[in-house]
Protein backbone atom coordinates (compact mmCIF):
# COMPACT_ATOMS: atom_id res chain seq x y z
CA UNK A 1 0.00 0.00 0.00
CA UNK A 2 1.19 3.37 -0.79
CA UNK A 3 1.90 6.19 2.22
CA UNK A 4 1.75 9.01 -0.36
CA UNK A 5 0.06 8.98 -3.61
CA UNK A 6 0.32 12.16 -5.99
CA UNK A 7 -1.35 12.68 -9.17
CA UNK A 8 -1.03 15.05 -11.99
CA UNK A 9 0.72 17.25 -10.20
CA UNK A 10 0.93 20.86 -12.25
CA UNK A 11 2.04 24.00 -10.57
CA UNK A 12 3.27 27.51 -11.40
CA UNK A 13 4.52 30.70 -9.96
CA UNK A 14 2.91 33.06 -11.53
CA UNK A 15 4.04 32.13 -14.68
CA UNK A 16 7.13 30.07 -13.98
CA UNK A 17 6.13 26.26 -14.39
CA UNK A 18 7.30 24.24 -11.55
CA UNK A 19 6.11 21.34 -12.63
CA UNK A 20 3.30 19.88 -15.04
CA UNK A 21 1.59 15.76 -14.38
CA UNK A 22 3.98 15.21 -12.00
CA UNK A 23 3.03 11.49 -10.45
CA UNK A 24 4.89 9.37 -7.82
CA UNK A 25 3.73 7.36 -5.41
CA UNK A 26 5.71 6.34 -1.67
CA UNK A 27 5.26 2.65 -0.67
CA UNK A 28 4.82 2.16 3.24
CA UNK A 29 7.71 1.32 5.00
CA UNK A 30 10.22 2.88 2.07
CA UNK A 31 12.76 5.58 2.40
CA UNK A 32 12.30 8.01 -0.96
CA UNK A 33 14.58 10.91 -1.33
CA UNK A 34 13.51 13.61 -4.03
CA UNK A 35 16.76 14.82 -5.49
CA UNK A 36 17.19 17.43 -7.67
CA UNK A 37 18.76 21.29 -8.06
CA UNK A 38 18.07 24.85 -6.78
CA UNK A 39 14.38 25.52 -8.18
CA UNK A 40 13.19 22.29 -9.29
CA UNK A 41 10.24 22.23 -6.84
CA UNK A 42 11.60 19.75 -3.99
CA UNK A 43 10.15 22.40 -1.33
CA UNK A 44 7.28 23.32 -3.54
CA UNK A 45 6.46 19.52 -3.17
CA UNK A 46 7.04 19.36 0.64
CA UNK A 47 4.73 22.04 0.93
CA UNK A 48 1.76 20.77 -1.18
CA UNK A 49 2.49 17.38 0.86
CA UNK A 50 2.08 19.69 4.42
CA UNK A 51 -1.26 21.75 2.94
CA UNK A 52 0.71 24.30 2.87
CA UNK A 53 0.30 25.06 -1.05
CA UNK A 54 -2.32 24.53 -3.13
CA UNK A 55 -1.48 23.00 -6.52
CA UNK A 56 -2.96 24.76 -9.69
CA UNK A 57 -3.81 21.26 -10.91
CA UNK A 58 -3.84 17.78 -9.26
CA UNK A 59 -3.70 16.18 -5.79
CA UNK A 60 -1.64 14.25 -3.28
CA UNK A 61 -2.66 11.97 -0.67
CA UNK A 62 -1.27 10.85 2.61
CA UNK A 63 -2.83 7.63 3.71
CA UNK A 64 -6.16 8.18 1.56
CA UNK A 65 -7.03 11.78 2.33
CA UNK A 66 -6.04 14.23 0.20
CA UNK A 67 -3.12 16.68 2.35
CA UNK A 68 -5.15 19.83 1.58
CA UNK A 69 -7.87 18.59 3.89
CA UNK A 70 -5.85 16.41 6.65
CA UNK A 71 -7.82 15.09 9.07
CA UNK A 72 -6.02 15.49 12.88
CA UNK A 73 -5.72 12.01 13.32
CA UNK A 74 -4.12 11.63 9.92
CA UNK A 75 -1.60 14.35 10.59
CA UNK A 76 -0.72 12.34 14.13
CA UNK A 77 0.46 9.65 12.07
CA UNK A 78 3.11 12.66 9.99
CA UNK A 79 6.10 13.67 11.34
CA UNK A 80 7.20 16.86 9.52
CA UNK A 81 10.68 18.43 9.92
CA UNK A 82 10.51 21.61 8.10
CA UNK A 83 13.78 23.18 6.07
CA UNK A 84 16.58 24.45 8.66
CA UNK A 85 15.19 22.29 11.19
CA UNK A 86 12.63 25.01 12.59
CA UNK A 87 11.32 24.59 15.97
CA UNK A 88 9.45 26.89 18.51
CA UNK A 89 12.97 28.22 19.42
CA UNK A 90 11.00 30.47 22.51
CA UNK A 91 11.05 27.10 24.37
CA UNK A 92 13.54 25.49 26.06
CA UNK A 93 14.00 21.52 25.11
CA UNK A 94 12.22 20.45 28.51
CA UNK A 95 9.22 22.64 27.63
CA UNK A 96 9.02 21.81 24.08
CA UNK A 97 9.20 18.28 24.78
CA UNK A 98 6.10 18.55 27.67
CA UNK A 99 4.32 20.92 24.88
CA UNK A 100 4.23 18.12 21.46
CA UNK A 101 3.69 15.06 24.16
CA UNK A 102 0.15 16.19 24.70
CA UNK A 103 -0.75 16.07 21.01
CA UNK A 104 0.26 12.42 20.22
CA UNK A 105 -1.25 9.36 21.79
CA UNK A 106 1.79 7.28 21.14
CA UNK A 107 4.50 9.78 22.17
CA UNK A 108 7.79 8.27 23.91
CA UNK A 109 10.06 10.38 25.20
CA UNK A 110 12.93 8.06 25.46
CA UNK A 111 14.44 8.75 21.94
CA UNK A 112 14.52 12.08 22.71
CA UNK A 113 15.86 12.64 26.23
CA UNK A 114 18.70 9.60 24.33
CA UNK A 115 19.20 12.07 21.31
CA UNK A 116 19.92 15.34 23.76
CA UNK A 117 21.90 13.23 26.17
CA UNK A 118 24.29 13.13 23.30
CA UNK A 119 24.99 16.87 23.44
CA UNK A 120 26.41 19.14 25.92
CA UNK A 121 22.98 20.96 26.87
CA UNK A 122 20.82 20.98 29.66
CA UNK A 123 17.20 20.87 30.27
CA UNK A 124 16.39 24.52 30.60
CA UNK A 125 18.77 25.34 27.97
CA UNK A 126 16.31 27.33 25.28
CA UNK A 127 16.53 26.51 21.60
CA UNK A 128 17.39 29.64 20.02
CA UNK A 129 20.68 29.75 22.11
CA UNK A 130 21.98 26.53 20.34
CA UNK A 131 23.91 25.54 17.40
CA UNK A 132 22.36 24.30 14.42
CA UNK A 133 23.23 20.98 15.03
CA UNK A 134 21.49 20.73 18.20
CA UNK A 135 18.80 22.33 17.00
CA UNK A 136 18.62 19.49 14.74
CA UNK A 137 19.01 16.86 16.89
CA UNK A 138 15.61 18.44 18.81
CA UNK A 139 14.20 18.39 15.71
CA UNK A 140 14.94 14.50 15.13
CA UNK A 141 14.21 13.71 18.91
CA UNK A 142 10.79 15.51 18.98
CA UNK A 143 10.00 13.65 15.16
CA UNK A 144 11.19 10.27 16.83
CA UNK A 145 9.06 10.61 20.37
CA UNK A 146 6.08 11.43 18.40
CA UNK A 147 6.74 7.87 16.83
CA UNK A 148 4.82 8.80 13.37
CA UNK A 149 4.46 6.09 10.97
CA UNK A 150 5.24 8.31 7.85
CA UNK A 151 8.32 10.92 8.46
CA UNK A 152 8.66 14.36 5.95
CA UNK A 153 11.88 15.95 5.75
CA UNK A 154 12.68 19.17 4.08
CA UNK A 155 16.43 19.18 3.61
CA UNK A 156 17.41 17.63 6.84
CA UNK A 157 21.31 18.32 6.09
CA UNK A 158 21.15 22.10 5.90
CA UNK A 159 23.47 23.52 8.12
CA UNK A 160 24.64 20.43 9.71
CA UNK A 161 28.66 19.65 9.97
CA UNK A 162 29.50 16.39 8.83
CA UNK A 163 29.36 14.60 12.33
CA UNK A 164 25.74 15.84 12.83
CA UNK A 165 24.90 14.66 9.40
CA UNK A 166 26.25 10.95 9.75
CA UNK A 167 24.60 10.99 13.41
CA UNK A 168 21.10 12.08 12.28
CA UNK A 169 20.67 9.78 9.12
CA UNK A 170 22.59 6.72 11.24
CA UNK A 171 19.74 6.95 13.35
CA UNK A 172 17.12 7.43 11.25
CA UNK A 173 17.82 5.31 9.25
CA UNK A 174 18.06 2.62 11.96
CA UNK A 175 14.86 3.76 13.59
CA UNK A 176 12.94 3.09 9.99
CA UNK A 177 14.10 -0.11 9.53
CA UNK A 178 13.44 -1.47 12.99
CA UNK A 179 9.87 0.14 13.38
CA UNK A 180 8.82 -0.33 9.55
CA UNK A 181 8.31 3.57 8.77
CA UNK A 182 7.67 5.49 5.67
CA UNK A 183 10.46 8.35 4.83
CA UNK A 184 9.72 11.18 2.08
CA UNK A 185 13.13 13.38 2.24
CA UNK A 186 14.69 15.76 0.41
CA UNK A 187 18.33 16.89 1.03
CA UNK A 188 20.68 19.18 -1.36
CA UNK A 189 23.67 16.62 -0.06
CA UNK A 190 23.15 13.41 -2.43
CA UNK A 191 26.29 11.61 -0.34
CA UNK A 192 23.43 12.20 3.01
CA UNK A 193 20.82 10.54 0.67
CA UNK A 194 23.06 7.50 0.08
CA UNK A 195 23.27 6.19 2.98
CA UNK A 196 19.71 6.88 3.94
CA UNK A 197 17.31 5.87 0.66
CA UNK A 198 16.39 3.02 -0.93
CA UNK A 199 14.10 4.94 -3.78
CA UNK A 200 14.84 7.91 -5.26
CA UNK A 201 13.21 10.74 -7.30
CA UNK A 202 15.12 12.90 -9.47
CA UNK A 203 13.54 16.49 -10.68
CA UNK A 204 14.88 18.30 -13.23
CA UNK A 205 13.20 21.45 -14.62
CA UNK A 206 9.85 20.40 -15.88
CA UNK A 207 10.22 17.10 -15.96
CA UNK A 208 11.20 13.85 -13.77
CA UNK A 209 14.24 12.74 -14.53
CA UNK A 210 14.52 9.25 -13.01
CA UNK A 211 11.77 7.46 -10.08
CA UNK A 212 13.12 3.96 -9.17
CA UNK A 213 15.18 2.22 -6.63
CA UNK A 214 18.37 3.55 -5.98
CA UNK A 215 19.97 0.15 -6.05
CA UNK A 216 19.11 -0.87 -9.71
CA UNK A 217 19.37 2.72 -10.81
CA UNK A 218 23.16 2.77 -9.42
CA UNK A 219 23.45 -0.62 -11.66
CA UNK A 220 22.27 0.10 -14.54
CA UNK A 221 23.36 3.92 -15.07
CA UNK A 222 26.69 4.55 -15.98
CA UNK A 223 29.45 6.38 -17.03
CA UNK A 224 32.01 6.33 -19.37
CA UNK A 225 35.80 7.85 -20.12
CA UNK A 226 37.39 7.91 -23.38
CA UNK A 227 39.17 10.52 -24.82
CA UNK A 228 38.53 10.78 -28.69
CA UNK A 229 41.32 10.99 -31.68
CA UNK A 230 39.23 13.77 -33.27
CA UNK A 231 38.03 16.18 -30.72
CA UNK A 232 35.64 18.03 -33.11
CA UNK A 233 33.00 14.65 -32.98
CA UNK A 234 30.43 15.08 -30.99
CA UNK A 235 27.88 11.92 -29.82
CA UNK A 236 26.27 13.95 -27.46
CA UNK A 237 22.85 13.96 -29.78
CA UNK A 238 22.64 10.14 -29.72
CA UNK A 239 20.03 8.70 -28.63
CA UNK A 240 21.77 5.98 -25.77
CA UNK A 241 23.40 9.35 -24.34
CA UNK A 242 21.82 10.37 -20.90
CA UNK A 243 23.98 13.42 -20.78
CA UNK A 244 27.80 13.95 -21.47
CA UNK A 245 30.62 16.47 -20.47
CA UNK A 246 33.36 17.06 -22.57
CA UNK A 247 36.62 19.27 -22.05
CA UNK A 248 38.86 19.31 -25.21
CA UNK A 249 38.90 15.07 -26.57
CA UNK A 250 38.02 14.29 -22.98
CA UNK A 251 34.74 12.91 -22.82
CA UNK A 252 32.35 11.42 -20.15
CA UNK A 253 29.56 9.65 -21.00
CA UNK A 254 26.49 9.03 -19.12
CA UNK A 255 24.24 6.27 -20.11
CA UNK A 256 21.89 3.13 -19.26
CA UNK A 257 23.14 0.98 -22.35
CA UNK A 258 26.35 -1.67 -21.76
CA UNK A 259 29.76 -1.21 -22.28
CA UNK A 260 29.15 -3.42 -25.03
CA UNK A 261 26.80 -1.29 -26.72
CA UNK A 262 28.75 1.61 -26.33
CA UNK A 263 31.86 -0.03 -27.92
CA UNK A 264 30.00 -1.52 -30.65
CA UNK A 265 28.64 2.16 -31.41
CA UNK A 266 32.18 3.79 -31.66
CA UNK A 267 33.37 0.77 -33.73
CA UNK A 268 30.55 0.81 -35.84
CA UNK A 269 31.27 4.70 -36.54
CA UNK A 270 34.67 4.59 -37.05
CA UNK A 271 35.27 6.79 -33.77
CA UNK A 272 38.72 6.17 -33.23
CA UNK A 273 39.25 7.04 -29.33
CA UNK A 274 41.48 5.49 -26.43
CA UNK A 275 41.77 4.89 -22.68
CA UNK A 276 37.64 4.04 -22.97
CA UNK A 277 37.02 3.11 -19.06
CA UNK A 278 33.51 2.34 -17.01
CA UNK A 279 33.73 5.33 -14.13
CA UNK A 280 32.80 4.22 -10.40
CA UNK A 281 30.16 6.45 -9.40
CA UNK A 282 28.69 7.46 -5.81
CA UNK A 283 24.96 8.91 -6.15
CA UNK A 284 26.28 12.42 -6.31
CA UNK A 285 28.14 11.21 -9.06
CA UNK A 286 25.36 9.65 -11.05
CA UNK A 287 23.33 12.19 -10.11
CA UNK A 288 25.36 15.24 -11.51
CA UNK A 289 25.81 13.03 -14.76
CA UNK A 290 22.31 13.04 -14.69
CA UNK A 291 21.27 16.18 -14.23
CA UNK A 292 24.62 18.00 -15.78
CA UNK A 293 27.34 20.10 -13.76
CA UNK A 294 24.93 23.66 -14.70
CA UNK B 1 -3.90 19.35 23.52
CA UNK B 2 -5.88 22.71 23.93
CA UNK B 3 -4.29 23.30 27.63
CA UNK B 4 -0.91 23.01 25.67
CA UNK B 5 -1.78 25.29 22.91
CA UNK B 6 -2.56 27.70 25.88
CA UNK B 7 1.07 27.10 27.62
CA UNK B 8 2.88 27.69 24.01
CA UNK B 9 0.83 31.00 23.99
CA UNK B 10 1.66 31.85 27.56
CA UNK B 11 5.29 30.83 27.11
CA UNK B 12 5.68 33.59 24.88
CA UNK B 13 3.47 36.56 26.14
CA UNK B 14 4.21 36.29 30.09
CA UNK B 15 7.03 38.61 30.82
CA UNK B 16 4.83 40.97 28.51
CA UNK B 17 1.60 40.74 30.05
CA UNK B 18 3.01 40.93 33.52
CA UNK B 19 4.79 44.06 32.89
CA UNK B 20 1.69 45.41 30.99
CA UNK B 21 -0.21 45.00 33.90
CA UNK B 22 2.26 46.11 36.21
CA UNK B 23 2.49 49.46 34.16
CA UNK B 24 -1.51 49.51 34.14
CA UNK B 25 -1.58 49.47 38.10
CA UNK B 26 1.32 51.73 38.58
CA UNK B 27 -0.36 54.13 35.89
CA UNK B 28 -3.18 54.09 38.45
CA UNK B 29 -0.99 54.36 41.80
CA UNK B 30 0.13 57.55 39.89
CA UNK B 31 -3.35 59.18 39.32
CA UNK B 32 -4.47 58.67 42.92
CA UNK B 33 -1.50 59.97 44.34
CA UNK B 34 -2.14 62.87 42.44
CA UNK B 35 -5.57 63.01 43.16
CA UNK B 36 -4.85 62.58 47.03
CA UNK B 37 -2.36 65.24 46.86
CA UNK B 38 -5.46 67.60 45.30
CA UNK B 39 -7.53 66.98 48.03
CA UNK B 40 -5.01 67.35 50.77
CA UNK B 41 -4.76 70.69 49.51
CA UNK B 42 -8.44 72.02 48.22
CA UNK B 43 -11.13 71.14 49.56
CA UNK B 44 -13.21 68.22 48.69
CA UNK B 45 -16.40 69.90 47.57
CA UNK B 46 -14.01 72.92 45.37
CA UNK B 47 -12.36 70.07 44.29
CA UNK B 48 -15.36 68.31 43.36
CA UNK B 49 -17.07 71.48 41.68
CA UNK B 50 -13.55 72.12 40.01
CA UNK B 51 -14.15 68.68 38.53
CA UNK B 52 -17.46 69.03 37.68
CA UNK B 53 -17.00 72.96 35.71
CA UNK B 54 -14.11 70.86 33.73
CA UNK B 55 -16.93 68.35 32.34
CA UNK B 56 -16.27 65.96 35.25
CA UNK B 57 -12.76 64.85 34.33
CA UNK B 58 -10.89 64.09 37.26
CA UNK B 59 -6.74 64.12 36.93
CA UNK B 60 -5.65 62.87 34.32
CA UNK B 61 -7.10 59.68 34.02
CA UNK B 62 -6.01 60.37 30.46
CA UNK B 63 -2.91 58.74 31.36
CA UNK B 64 -4.47 55.70 30.26
CA UNK B 65 -5.36 56.86 27.03
CA UNK B 66 -2.23 55.08 25.02
CA UNK B 67 -1.27 52.05 27.44
CA UNK B 68 -4.01 49.79 26.20
CA UNK B 69 -2.91 50.18 22.73
CA UNK B 70 0.69 49.73 23.75
CA UNK B 71 -0.26 46.77 25.73
CA UNK B 72 -1.93 44.92 23.36
CA UNK B 73 0.40 45.61 20.28
CA UNK B 74 3.63 44.69 22.18
CA UNK B 75 1.13 41.66 23.33
CA UNK B 76 0.34 40.39 20.01
CA UNK B 77 3.81 41.08 18.53
CA UNK B 78 5.20 39.02 21.00
CA UNK B 79 2.51 36.38 20.58
CA UNK B 80 2.57 36.12 16.70
CA UNK B 81 5.75 37.37 15.28
CA UNK B 82 7.75 34.25 16.47
CA UNK B 83 5.09 31.89 14.83
CA UNK B 84 6.28 33.69 11.27
CA UNK B 85 9.58 33.67 11.65
CA UNK B 86 11.61 30.83 9.85
CA UNK B 87 7.68 30.32 8.82
CA UNK B 88 6.79 28.81 12.45
CA UNK B 89 3.39 28.95 12.11
CA UNK B 90 3.52 25.66 10.27
CA UNK B 91 4.44 24.01 13.17
CA UNK B 92 1.20 24.86 14.49
CA UNK B 93 -0.71 24.02 11.44
CA UNK B 94 0.68 20.57 11.27
CA UNK B 95 -0.28 19.77 14.92
CA UNK B 96 -3.42 17.16 14.94
CA UNK B 97 -6.07 19.57 15.53
CA UNK B 98 -8.23 22.06 13.16
CA UNK B 99 -5.87 24.86 12.03
CA UNK B 100 -8.49 27.57 12.02
CA UNK B 101 -9.72 26.21 15.94
CA UNK B 102 -6.05 26.36 16.85
CA UNK B 103 -6.09 29.87 15.80
CA UNK B 104 -8.86 30.89 17.41
CA UNK B 105 -7.81 29.55 20.72
CA UNK B 106 -4.46 31.22 20.48
CA UNK B 107 -6.46 34.74 19.72
CA UNK B 108 -8.93 33.86 22.29
CA UNK B 109 -5.99 33.70 24.91
CA UNK B 110 -4.32 36.57 23.92
CA UNK B 111 -7.94 38.37 24.05
CA UNK B 112 -8.38 37.03 27.62
CA UNK B 113 -5.02 38.08 29.01
CA UNK B 114 -5.46 41.91 27.94
CA UNK B 115 -9.15 41.36 29.07
CA UNK B 116 -7.96 40.37 32.41
CA UNK B 117 -5.28 42.93 32.45
CA UNK B 118 -7.65 45.55 31.94
CA UNK B 119 -10.39 44.06 34.63
CA UNK B 120 -7.73 44.69 37.16
CA UNK B 121 -6.88 47.79 35.90
CA UNK B 122 -10.35 49.28 35.80
CA UNK B 123 -11.30 47.54 39.33
CA UNK B 124 -8.27 49.27 41.21
CA UNK B 125 -9.15 52.41 39.39
CA UNK B 126 -13.15 51.71 40.40
CA UNK B 127 -12.23 51.14 43.83
CA UNK B 128 -9.88 54.12 44.43
CA UNK B 129 -12.52 56.41 42.94
CA UNK B 130 -14.97 55.42 44.83
CA UNK B 131 -13.11 56.72 47.98
CA UNK B 132 -13.03 60.43 46.46
CA UNK B 133 -15.92 60.80 43.96
CA UNK B 134 -19.23 60.37 43.94
CA UNK B 135 -20.94 57.59 41.00
CA UNK B 136 -21.75 60.36 38.53
CA UNK B 137 -18.43 61.54 38.38
CA UNK B 138 -17.03 57.76 38.23
CA UNK B 139 -19.16 56.26 35.44
CA UNK B 140 -18.73 59.35 33.31
CA UNK B 141 -14.66 58.47 33.77
CA UNK B 142 -15.52 54.80 32.87
CA UNK B 143 -17.23 55.66 29.72
CA UNK B 144 -14.35 57.87 28.74
CA UNK B 145 -11.87 54.92 29.69
CA UNK B 146 -13.67 52.10 28.04
CA UNK B 147 -12.84 52.90 24.39
CA UNK B 148 -9.08 53.25 24.97
CA UNK B 149 -8.94 49.34 26.63
CA UNK B 150 -11.59 48.56 23.48
CA UNK B 151 -8.70 50.00 21.07
CA UNK B 152 -6.82 47.53 23.03
CA UNK B 153 -8.83 44.63 21.74
CA UNK B 154 -8.94 46.08 18.18
CA UNK B 155 -4.96 46.69 17.79
CA UNK B 156 -4.35 43.17 19.03
CA UNK B 157 -7.00 42.05 16.29
CA UNK B 158 -5.36 43.88 13.88
CA UNK B 159 -2.22 43.07 14.63
CA UNK B 160 -2.73 39.15 14.36
CA UNK B 161 -3.90 40.02 10.70
CA UNK B 162 -1.46 42.19 9.91
CA UNK B 163 1.55 40.18 10.98
CA UNK B 164 0.13 36.33 10.02
CA UNK B 165 -0.71 37.87 6.29
CA UNK B 166 1.78 36.39 4.20
CA UNK B 167 1.98 39.13 1.28
CA UNK B 168 3.54 42.48 2.05
CA UNK B 169 1.16 44.49 -0.12
CA UNK B 170 -1.78 42.72 2.20
CA UNK B 171 0.01 44.03 5.57
CA UNK B 172 0.15 47.41 3.77
CA UNK B 173 -3.88 47.61 2.95
CA UNK B 174 -4.68 46.28 6.58
CA UNK B 175 -2.15 48.80 7.95
CA UNK B 176 -4.20 51.84 6.29
CA UNK B 177 -7.40 49.84 7.93
CA UNK B 178 -5.63 49.67 10.65
CA UNK B 179 -4.74 53.99 10.79
CA UNK B 180 -8.30 54.29 9.49
CA UNK B 181 -10.21 52.75 12.61
CA UNK B 182 -7.98 52.81 15.61
CA UNK B 183 -8.21 56.56 15.95
CA UNK B 184 -11.27 56.64 16.45
CA UNK B 185 -11.40 54.58 19.38
CA UNK B 186 -8.83 57.11 20.50
CA UNK B 187 -10.86 60.71 19.76
CA UNK B 188 -10.07 63.26 23.05
CA UNK B 189 -13.77 63.81 23.77
CA UNK B 190 -15.57 65.44 26.82
CA UNK B 191 -16.38 62.43 30.08
CA UNK B 192 -19.67 59.97 28.68
CA UNK B 193 -19.45 61.17 25.27
CA UNK B 194 -18.18 58.10 24.13
CA UNK B 195 -21.81 57.06 25.07
CA UNK B 196 -23.79 56.37 22.08
CA UNK B 197 -20.99 55.04 20.20
CA UNK B 198 -19.60 52.13 22.58
CA UNK B 199 -21.70 49.64 20.97
CA UNK B 200 -21.06 50.22 17.55
CA UNK B 201 -17.14 49.71 18.64
CA UNK B 202 -17.67 46.89 20.40
CA UNK B 203 -19.38 45.34 17.64
CA UNK B 204 -16.61 46.29 15.52
CA UNK B 205 -14.27 44.87 17.49
CA UNK B 206 -15.84 41.94 17.98
CA UNK B 207 -15.95 41.21 13.95
CA UNK B 208 -11.76 41.87 13.83
CA UNK B 209 -11.49 38.94 16.30
CA UNK B 210 -11.76 36.70 13.48
CA UNK B 211 -9.82 38.53 11.09
CA UNK B 212 -6.58 36.54 11.52
CA UNK B 213 -8.28 33.25 10.16
CA UNK B 214 -8.31 34.97 6.83
CA UNK B 215 -4.55 35.69 7.10
CA UNK B 216 -3.84 31.99 8.35
CA UNK B 217 -6.12 30.59 5.09
CA UNK B 218 -4.26 32.53 3.28
CA UNK B 219 -0.69 31.38 4.85
CA UNK B 220 -2.31 27.43 4.15
CA UNK B 221 -2.94 28.14 0.20
CA UNK B 222 0.79 29.08 0.07
CA UNK B 223 0.16 32.57 -0.83
CA UNK B 224 3.31 34.64 -1.04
Amino acid sequence: MNAIECKNLTHYYDKKLVYENLNFSVKEGSILGLLGKNGTGKTTTINILNGFLQPQNGECLIYGENTQKLSPQNKARIGFLIEGHVQYAFMNIHQIEKFYSKFYPKWDNEPYWELLSKLQVSPKQKISTMSCGQRSQVALGLILAQDPDLLILDDFSMGLDPGYRRLFIDYLREYAKEKNKTIFTTSHIIQDMERLIDDLLIMDFNRVLAQRDVKSFMQEFKQFYLELENPTIDISNEDFVVNSEKVSNKLELYTYESEDTILNFLKNNGIAHKNFRQVEMGLEDAFIGLTGKY
Amino acid sequence: MWKSILYKEWLKIRWFAIIYAALGVLVVGNIFLKVQHDFEFSQAANYWYSILFQGNRFYEYSLFKFLPLVGALVIAMAQYFPETVNKRIKLTFHLPLNENKALLVMMFFGAFCLLAIAAVIMLLFTLLSLAYFPAEIIQSALISVVPWFLCGFVVYFLTALIVLEPVWKYRFLYLLVAATFVPIYLQTAAAGAYSPALPLLIVFGVLLSVALLFSGYRFRKGEM
